[in-house]
């Protein structure tokens, strides 16, 4: 008994060893960690999804471990620590909150290990790169988009989204540098709906009660509010397309509205965020040598050049999202 | 002493008694006064608001106040039941959501399951998630606070699992009716919430049922002792609470569109918030769903009417808080029991 249990003993540290042996021939797979600021949202999730679809976390060169910050500073400061002692190559990080994000991001960098901040920006100059696309100019684009739909003269309302996080500080900075430029176009409405939907339906309601047949276009900082108004005036029986609304982020609920001309919306490209950061990430662990695997350098071209990978920063570029390219950007942002 | 309140409970709900000695009758014209005292601050809200903005009255906007009013409507209702009988129920944000993307489920693709069938399934979910929670509160001696809050995670984790994150759209036109139809120009969510109302207002003050829940939540060991089937009482009063916020589901996903598995976050909050100011007692036993309506339409008012004033949903939220703090000042009932 005492011998087998011996053997047995025997066998499995002898096959554990061959086990490192054999792995430590081939190429060792880089550990890549992806602190995001949480999964719950259908924007988050298709980001991950995308950065699992990664060719080289497909053929096995990247381990990928996500970390879901579950909408707490708190916790992905929590996770950092974890990454840290547990000696990934590298960090993909998406913060929920500007400022902690600074803090976590140079505790990483001094420990080593390269940082790579996509999507959201941290406040930090430690970063090793910045790959996302500029909420600024998205808010812009929005704006834009409605001023010369109403021929630069009417009024609108502006759908925000939690206050205070940067994707509203920012867009909402791009939305009034357009604005402040057009005296003609009046924002007779202003308010939070939280990035939702229900919220910004029941709010929506109420300003069409509070301004009957004044409202002309409505500017959500994000997609799903941007549904919920357009909810909103169905029920109280108007036409939709007596409106101009627009939208950020490319959702499929969106680009379904804005095949059916009922919005417009203006698609952030997870996939190229995503698996740009990824790239990058590499390019930092693995060196000169390495080449970009993702197709998303091809797609934008000179749009978006790769230089090396050694940038500071990435500007993603928007699409804006309309009945004529509705059919192209769904089977873009859907094909994997 | 002691006893004499445990009578009260167990003879009286709100209304008066022939019965209970001089304390009942002082109670409840107390709780008659506060009932009344509810009506009168909605009326008197009403008309700050109609005075403030000329739209407020207008039957579109009245019927956006019922409209907005009739989700927290039903959750409050099934609230009432709970808290009468002396208990919390923190779940019914999750339950909601978790019917809400079953029935989602069922209502989408190409060839979706007939309306019924999506709303028979939500509100199963919502009853089994109530029957769990009445089962480990009654049988488990499982605090309902704990419980309930132990629900609130589960379901939420059930939600996100089953639907992996994503929204569930392309409903079904007979499933959307639920939230977007109309039956002579009353939009189907305010009939939904009268009809709960009926029926509810129907159980408590007409049947033994409604009897056994006030004295459940007066005093459990009298009414034990009086040979109600308590337990029995408690599953039942989870499961129509869990059943309710099932209905809220069916109703918010319809009404936005989509199954949306972050829907109806802290949803248990503003339920509760109606039953207080309501004026039910959370010692139990003491309460009327009339209260309950009137609370959660003066949340709905507050809502609605900062929102046509222009007021920031920061203020919103202050307002909210005062007007709670202060249903619980007025609570009659408190004054008898500490």
């Amino acid at each position: 008994m005492k011998l087998t249990k011996r053997t047995l003993l025997a066998l499995l540290l002898g096959s554990c060893t061959f086990a490192g042996l054999s792995s430590a021939r081939a190429e060792k797979p880089v550990k890549v960690a992806a602190a995001v600021y949480g999964l719950r949202s259908e924007f988050m999730k298709v980001w991950t999804d995308w950065l699992k679809e990664h060719p080289e976390v497909k053929n096995g060169g990247v381990k990928l471990t996500v970390f879901d910050g579950r909408y707490d500073p708190n916790v992905q400061n929590d996770q950092f620590d974890s990454i840290i002692v547990q000696q990934f190559d590298a960090i993909i990080f998406v913060p929920l909150d500007i400022e902690a994000g600074g803090r976590t991001v140079t505790k990483a960098i001094s420990a080593g290990i390269p940082v790579i901040g996509a999507n959201a920006r941290a406040n930090s100059k430690a970063l090793t790169s910045y790959v996302g696309s500029n909420d600024n100019e998205g808010g812009a684009i929005e704006a834009q988009y409605i001023v010369d739909k109403l021929g630069g003269k009417g009024n609108v309302v502006i759908l925000e989204g939690p206050i205070g996080q940067s994707g509203q500080v920012e867009r909402l900075k791009g939305i009034m540098s357009v604005l402040d430029k057009h005296p003609d176009i009046k924002i007779l409405e202003r308010k939070t709906a939280n990035w939702s939907r229900a919220e910004a339906l029941a709010l929506m309601e109420n300003w069409l009660t509070a301004h009957p047949g004044k409202i002309q276009g409505v500017i959500g900082e994000n997609d799903e509010m941007a549904i919920g108004a357009i909810q909103a005036i169905k029920a109280a029986g108007l036409n939709v397309k007596d409106f101009a609304i627009v939208g950020v982020d490319g959702v499929k609920d969106a680009i379904r509205a804005a095949k059916g001309g009922e919005m417009v919306s203006i698609l952030q490209d997870a996939k190229a965020q995503a698996q740009g950061a990824m790239d990058i990430a590499l390019r930092a662990v693995r060196g000169e040598s390495y080449q970009p695997q993702s197709d998303i350098w091809k797609h934008y071209g000179d749009k978006l050049p790769w230089k090396d990978g050694i940038q500071k920063n990435y500007d993603v570029p928007w699409t804006i999202i309309t009945e004529a390219n509705a059919d192209e950007v769904m089977k873009m942002v859907t094909n994997k | 002493m002691i006893t004499n309140t445990s009578n009260v409970a167990l003879t009286t709900p709100a209304t008066g008694s022939e019965s209970a000695p001089s304390l009942s009758r002082r109670q409840s014209t107390m709780t008659y006064v506060h009932q009344y005292g509810i009506i009168v601050a909605f009326f008197l809200l009403c008309v700050g608001l109609s005075l403030s903005s000329e739209y407020f009255l207008t039957p579109k906007n009245i019927i956006n106040v019922l409209r907005q009013t009739s989700i927290n409507g039903i959750l409050a209702i099934g609230m009432t039941l709970v808290i009468l009988a002396r208990g919390i129920d923190l779940s019914v944000g999750s339950v909601l959501a978790l019917s809400g993307i079953v029935a989602a489920s069922l209502a989408t693709g190409e060839t979706p399951q007939p309306a019924w069938v999506a709303v028979t399934a939500g509100l199963g979910v919502g009853l089994a998630c109530g029957l769990v929670n009445g089962l480990v509160i009654s049988r488990l001696s499982v605090p309902p606070f704990v419980a309930t809050l132990g629900m609130l995670s589960v379901a939420r984790g059930l939600t996100y699992i089953y639907s992996e994150g994503m929204p569930i759209p392309d409903l079904s036109q007979s499933f959307l009716w639920l939230g977007q139809g109309r039956i002579w120009q009353i939009p189907v969510p305010v009939l939904f919430l009268a009809a709960t109302f009926i029926i509810f207002w129907v159980v408590l003050n007409k049947t033994v049922f409604g009897r056994y829940i006030y004295a459940v939540g007066g005093n459990e060991r009298s009414a034990r002792t009086a040979g109600i089937g308590t337990k029995k009482v408690l599953v039942a009063v989870y499961g129509l609470a869990g059943m309710l916020a099932g209905l809220g589901g069916l109703i918010l996903t319809a009404r936005t569109t989509a199954g949306l598995p972050q829907a109806g976050q802290s949803y248990e909050l503003d339920a509760i918030a109606a039953v207080v100011i309501g004026g039910t007692s959370l010692n139990g036993g003491v309460g009327t769903i009339r209260g309950t309506l009137f609370g959660a339409l003066i949340i709905g008012v507050i809502n609605n009417g900062l929102d046509l004033l222009g007021v920031s949903s920061f203020y919103q939220q202050v307002v909210k808080g005062c007007i709670i703090v202060c249903a619980v000042l007025l609570d009659p009932a408190r004054r008898f029991r500490d």
